[in-house]
């Protein structure tokens, strides 16, 4: 049942790209929820989630998505989820994403000067509120153009979610790939379809880089004495 | 302190309890047969232009689905991860070319074989090998823990065979077709429809490594299903149903297969 | 839920992943010091006066970041036979990751070169240097130093993308678990140990990294 490599290959192709932008859009939007919370985690005066948070993001930044994956898809059911190679692929990636997310975020935030806070205290604003009101409404400005980088890597990384089983692009030209066995113009065609994804992206991206001075690096909530810990 | 001591225990228990061994009373109460299948090989599973698997094997889980009178949801599955996607518990049965062996049967459960195969080597016409002697200095790819991988990887070193090893048969097979490997490991009627594509070459079995037989894969432990499944297949060899399946997708008559 | 535990099985296989990690540190350091080759070479191309050049240049670069590694890797392997040029699994990997590396390179060692104030350039002329030592000693040096942070995390990045060769049948730390689960049948054990050397391996790049960065350049090591 070996097909010709017609417009009908292509069009599944297409239609598998669907796959991947949802699994990327899934991925971004919980990992941005869960990445916030990482972030203020981040910044914690407190060690305890200071801790938990570093450690979080240093586990995902060292190892390969790839393992991240695999240990997501045959783990999952022994934490009692019915998983499937979709679930598996959504959490992990979500997983992944918030980690990278929130240590970017914490960096656009420890670059609001610590005026800003001292401001909002002088306001008689809590530290919760001062982060809400003052700190990340400043730091959204700065966080956009690397977040919308981010967002990229989240759609390559997708690719791997092919290796699970999951029938996103790169899967499909696989599948496709069997039924016609032309892999030069299949792999060509797919990652032009990426590309097509992806450029738009990439661009806008600059396109919001602020061509501000960058502020150095010692910039911390007020209450956070600790010494500053890298990341990676 | 208390209540973390429990739900840490009762954490543990989870991992360590037997899991409610499937009934075909489960499966038609939950309405649906999940069954997985292999989509990356000729014949006996590829995907089909509609998005839904297609082949021998498919068509063996739609047949299984009529007869318990539920629908099949298929799931791929690919030779690495098949066995653990059955044992926990992400499908109902595995019918993914699945050869019989008792060292896969210390994992899980075969029912009666329902095709016969062999696990061979196939290259183009214009290489001269008829015995593993003969791979020496070759490139062999085998999809990784195949039959061919098991057959090959312990002699590999002595006959001097430079083995690869790919996530499944089709990665492989690409690999023959775009000349990064001699020869390639796969079943008997593959090489048909690598002539229909990459023709000229007189793709042919130049080795039978072993003869072999799929059965449907479940757990162990499932004999109510497992009945059931063998129940069927006797069924189906019986009123002509199985052969239909095999002269469409083979192209052969069923031939014996034998029982135990 | 029947599944129990064996790590046992993970330890008597260990020798082996251990031959599969070293496959791994050998490729990405060779693809590490290629790759930064390429970089230099590509942002050094960006800044030429030749629109062809940065044409070129920038059409690699981005084609490179805006597709997955894995179809690069696949196109490489399985695509490029097609156009005539057959690469074993180990050089399609090294190439793959060599051309992946170079174009983030470019873009690091870019910004970095644009980073150096043209004040130096004009001092080295003014003390005699020519083109060649003006762009190895006041340009090339203190770009590296700058971005040297940004490179080593790329360099990680492009170690640890290292375990997708498995899936064109590399022998790299993946691939060996792979093989060795598909006999075995024992995943989460072996992915679990598997991620805990990529960690270690990390860690270990990390320290070579931070070594090197205070050999070569002493007690600027870590200024801006």
């Amino acid at each position: 049942m070996i097909r010709d490599f017609t417009l009908g290959e292509v069009w599944f192709l297409v239609l598998a790209l669907r796959w991947t932008l949802l699994l990327t859009a899934v991925a971004f939007v919980g990992g941005g929820v869960v990445g916030l919370g990482v972030a203020v985690a981040r910044i914690s005066a407190d060690r305890l989630p200071r801790g938990i948070a570093i450690a979080y993001i240093k586990l995902f930044q060292g190892t390969p998505l790839l393992m991240q994956l695999y240990l997501v898809y045959f783990g999952a059911t022994f934490l009692g989820l019915e998983a499937n190679a979709w679930v598996a692929a959504a959490l992990a990636l979500t997983l992944y994403t918030s980690a990278f997310l929130g240590e970017i975020w914490r960096g656009c935030i420890q670059a609001i000067p610590r005026g800003q806070w001292d401001a909002g205290r002088a306001l008689a604003l809590g530290p919760v509120a001062q982060l809400r009101l003052v700190i990340l409404p400043q730091a959204l400005r700065i966080a956009i153009p690397p977040t919308v980088g981010f967002l990229v890597q989240v759609l390559k990384g997708t690719s791997l979610a092919s290796i699970i089983g999951f029938t996103e692009l790169t899967r499909a030209a696989q599948i496709v790939n069997n039924a016609t066995f032309r892999p030069f113009i299949v792999y060509a065609i797919v990652a032009a379809l990426y590309f097509a994804c992806c450029w738009p992206l990439s661009r806008l991206s600059w396109r919001l880089e602020p061509r501000l001075d960058r502020a150095p690096a010692n910039r911390r909530p007020p209450w956070n004495t600790a010494g500053s810990a890298a990341v990676g | 302190m208390a209540t973390r001591m429990i739900v840490t225990v009762l954490a543990l228990m989870a991992l360590v309890l037997p899991s409610h061994a499937q009934t075909v009373d489960d499966i038609i109460k939950r309405g649906k047969l999940i069954v997985g299948v292999n989509t990356t090989t000729p014949i006996f599973g590829l995907m089909g232009k509609d998005g839904q698997p297609e082949g021998y094997d498919p068509d063996v889980a739609r047949l299984m689905g009529k007869y318990l009178g539920v629908p099949v949801e298929f799931v791929s599955v690919t030779g690495a991860n098949r066995i653990p996607t059955l044992l926990t518990g992400k499908v109902d049965v595995l019918i993914c070319l699945f050869g019989i062996t008792p060292e896969r049967a210390l994992q899980v459960a075969y029912s009666i074989p329902y095709a016969s195969e062999a696990a061979t080597l196939v290259g183009p016409g214009s290489r001269n090998v008829k015995s593993i002697d003969d791979l020496k200095g070759l490139k062999v790819g085998v999809p990784r823990g195949a039959m061919q991988d098991l057959l090959l990887s312990p002699v590999a070193a002595d006959k001097g065979i430079t083995l690869q090893r790919f996530d499944d048969e089709a990665t492989g097979l690409q690999a023959l077709i775009s000349g990064q490997v001699d020869l390639a490991g796969t079943g008997l009627l593959v090489y048909r429809t690598l002539n229909r594509n990459d023709p000229g070459k007189s793709y042919e079995v130049k080795v039978v490594l072993r003869e072999l037989h799929f059965g449907i894969g479940m757990r162990r432990g499932a004999t109510d299903l497992l009945q059931w499944t063998n129940t069927f297949l006797y069924f189906i060899k019986n009123n002509g149903e199985l052969d239909a399946i095999s002269r469409k997708w083979r192209e052969l008559p069923l031939g014996n297969l034998p029982v135990f | 839920m029947d599944y129990v535990f064996q790590f046992g099985a993970v330890w008597q296989d260990f020798d082996k992943l251990l031959l599969g990690a070293w496959l791994t540190v050998r490729l990405s350091a060779i693809t590490m010091v290629l790759g930064l080759a390429v970089g230099i070479l590509g942002a050094v191309g960006k800044g030429s006066r030749s629109r062809l050049l940065r044409g070129l240049v920038e059409g690699y670069v981005e084609a490179i970041r805006n597709t997955p590694f894995l179809v690069q890797l696949l196109f490489v392997y399985l695509g490029l036979p097609a156009a005539g040029l057959k690469l074993s699994p180990e050089q399609a990997a090294l190439l793959a990751m060599v051309v992946n590396l170079g174009a983030y390179a470019t873009e690091i060692v870019r910004a970095g070169i644009e980073a150096v104030p043209r004040g130096q350039v004009e001092a080295g002329r003014a003390l005699g240097l020519g083109p060649y030592q003006i762009f190895r000693l006041v340009v090339l040096m203190p770009a590296l130093r700058v971005v040297f942070p940004a490179l080593a995390s790329q360099f990680i990045l492009v170690m640890l993308a290292s375990s997708v060769v498995s899936v064109i049948s590399a022998e790299e730390l993946t691939a060996v678990a792979d093989t060795i689960v598909a006999r075995n049948f024992r995943s989460f054990e072996f992915y679990l140990v598997v991620t805990g050397i990529y960690l270690v391996l990390t860690l270990a790049f990390q320290s070579v990294f931070a070594l090197i960065e205070r050999r070569l350049f002493g007690r600027w090591a870590g200024h801006t």
